[in-house]
């Protein structure tokens, strides 16, 4: 029975939809439509981008020779304004009706900007967007005072690029501390410290009331009555999902649009993955957002092996977060904030290094760690905590050690067993395949 | 720690265990040894999340990072739940255990034929080696 599968957002999750769906099918024909406001990037990559150290050209993920090998039809340029899930239509910016037999929406979210007077002006940009990294790199150059308003995670990612172009920065954040999403106090507390030694200022509970033309530079106005001028203003303060259009359609929408076990969502034939989904969390089983890439990547390829036929259910994503700055690395994990756990923290001071395991019962459901990317210990942690906490490994006389020495992960990793609890777990049922090798049958 | 050398060399072309993709854990007060690497697991995590590709699997089966693809996001080192994905702060790349195309070099340098290289069903080694050897970490000896 030929198909019709229409993809609506060509981020991580619906290219990896498309993927799946193409290796799942196996020669198989269906016909699939993808719908796209932007040609198909990596938002991941972008702060490389910025930093100069890739070309233009590799940020882009399915190319139009590749959606040709897949057999995609493209609607690029094209926003999705309205579903009517009843009909199984979904209407485009031009008027175009597309009818579907399913529908994955992966539309993914938007950054937003703080409501103040000059938020919108000259010079202040988001940093979300290809379009946006190309507006700011045409303004940042060497000696630039560039004014980052936010210290959350996206934030953090454009750190060392806009330093690696020779500006001077300056970080703006509204709560008391730095990556209050990200890290607990302790660990903001060290990493603030390191960016200090940088040479990076930081401006913690500070309010931005305006920001205004100031000769041709910007100036921001605080509550405080302080000032400070800025070539470019950055601002990184937060981002929101994009579910307005779906007012209307049918599909049942909290924080995000609710998902079962197999992503589909309250209409059976329409699918959510990515930024807009609120599925299963691994660790506590509730419903979350996670607007990341892994669970991007991975709701992608679950909804791409559904929508082939294959019956493929999820087990649910776990929130992680890396990034590095200036040579200092931080990682998160799980129910890393959860106040019932018990917990077992380390600092060494002198190595910059900080763990924070949290366990529920003898299980670890969260951590923490900061440490040197030069320190390899850093490295092998960090994928072994993603393992106990993914594994959810009973550690037994473990627990104990650990909360003695948080920084002895391995031992505890290797010994109970946790290599082999994850080594049989595949997130399709099989084998996953070179990304290079994705199906060319149509 | 020979197959720890070997491997760096063959990395990096140094001898420079910090940068081995195999790391050798000392087991009941360094009367025993473990070598940890690669499962080279069937859902390779780090080549799945990899936003742009850069990680493939090689003709002998390994998952090798594409080095010119690579941009350092440092995301498989998370994705990776084995925590044998590593980045490498001098060339802003990850590395792993690409088998050495198929004649790994720590098997060849490890002198007490403690490490094989054999195509069998993934399994783990190293659990109950580990487990069998750690009473005296577990009594609050060791370190």
């Amino acid at each position: 029975m030929p198909t019709r599968h229409l993809i609506v957002g060509a981020g991580t999750a619906g290219i990896n939809a498309i993927r799946t769906l193409r290796e799942e099918e196996d020669g198989a024909a269906s016909e699939v439509l993808l719908v796209s406001a932007e040609r198909p990037y990596s938002r991941m990559v972008l702060p490389y981008y910025l930093g100069r150290s890739i070309a233009e050209s590799h940020v882009f993920t399915a190319t139009p020779a590749r959606l040709a090998q897949w057999g995609v039809t493209g609607h690029l340029g094209r926003r999705a304004v309205a579903l009517d899930a009843k009909a199984s239509r979904l209407t485009l910016d031009d008027g175009t009706v597309l009818a579907y037999d399913d529908c994955l929406i992966a539309t993914g979210s938007s950054a937003v900007r703080p409501r103040i007077p000059g938020a919108e002006g000259p010079r202040v940009h988001t940093f979300w967007t290809l379009d946006d990294a190309q507006g700011v790199m045409r303004q940042i150059a060497a000696g630039s005072h560039v004014v980052l308003v936010g210290a959350g995670f996206i934030a953090f990612t454009i750190l060392n690029a806009i330093l690696s172009l020779g500006a001077r920065l300056t970080i703006v954040e509204i709560a008391p501390r730095i990556l209050p999403r990200m890290v607990d106090e302790a660990g903001a507390a060290l990493v603030e410290g390191w960016l200090r030694r940088h040479g990076v200022e930081i401006r913690t509970a500070a309010t931005v009331t305006a920001i205004e033309e100031a000769g041709g530079r910007r100036r921001l106005r605080f509550a405080d009555g302080s000032e400070i001028a800025a070539d470019v203003v950055l601002m990184a303060t937060g981002i929101k999902t994009n579910l307005e259009w779906l007012a209307g359609s049918g599909v049942r929408v909290n924080r995000g649009i609710l998902v079962d076990d197999h992503l589909r969502s309250s209409v059976p034939n329409v699918y959510a993955a990515g930024d807009v989904a609120e599925g299963a969390d691994l660790v506590t089983g509730a419903p979350e957002v996670h607007a990341i890439e892994p669970t991007a990547m991975e709701h992608g390829r679950i909804v791409g092996a559904n929508m082939a036929g294959r019956d493929r259910a999820y087990r649910g994503s776990l929130l992680m977060n890396i990034v590095g700055v200036l040579g200092l690395d931080l990682a998160s994990f799980g129910a890393w904030a959860d106040a019932a756990a018990e917990t077992a923290v380390a600092v060494r001071p002198d190595r910059a290094a900080y763990r924070k395991l949290l366990f529920t019962g003898d299980r670890i459901t969260g951590g923490i760690i900061i440490g040197r990317s030069e320190d390899v210990w850093t490295g092998n942690d960090v994928g072994m905590l993603k393992g106990l906490v993914q594994a959810g490994t009973r550690l037994g006389p473990w627990k104990a050690h650990l909360m003695r020495n948080p920084f002895d992960l391995k031992t505890a990793y290797v010994a109970s067993g946790t290599t082999g609890r994850l080594l049989p777990e595949t997130i399709l049922r099989r084998p996953s395949r070179s990304p290079g090798r994705a199906g060319t049958s149509v | 720690m020979r197959c720890e050398l070997a491997c760096s060399y063959m990395q990096t072309g140094r001898f420079e265990p910090a940068k081995s993709v195999i790391r050798v854990s000392p087991y009941e007060g360094m009367t025993s040894y473990a070598p940890y690497t690669c499962p080279q697991c069937a859902e390779a995590w780090c080549m799945t999340v990899c936003p742009v590709g850069a990680i493939t699997i090689s003709p002998v089966g390994a998952k090798v990072v594409l080095e010119d693809q690579c941009v350092g996001c440092k995301l498989c080192t998370i994705a990776c739940p084995y925590g044998t994905i590593f980045y490498n702060p001098a060339t802003h790349k990850a590395f792993k255990c690409n088998l050495c195309g198929g004649a790994p070099a720590c098997v060849e340098a490890c002198p007490t034929a403690a490490i094989l290289y054999e195509d069998v069903e993934t399994q783990d080694w190293l659990g109950a080696f580990a487990a069998a050897r750690s009473a005296p970490l577990l009594a609050g000896e060791g370190r």
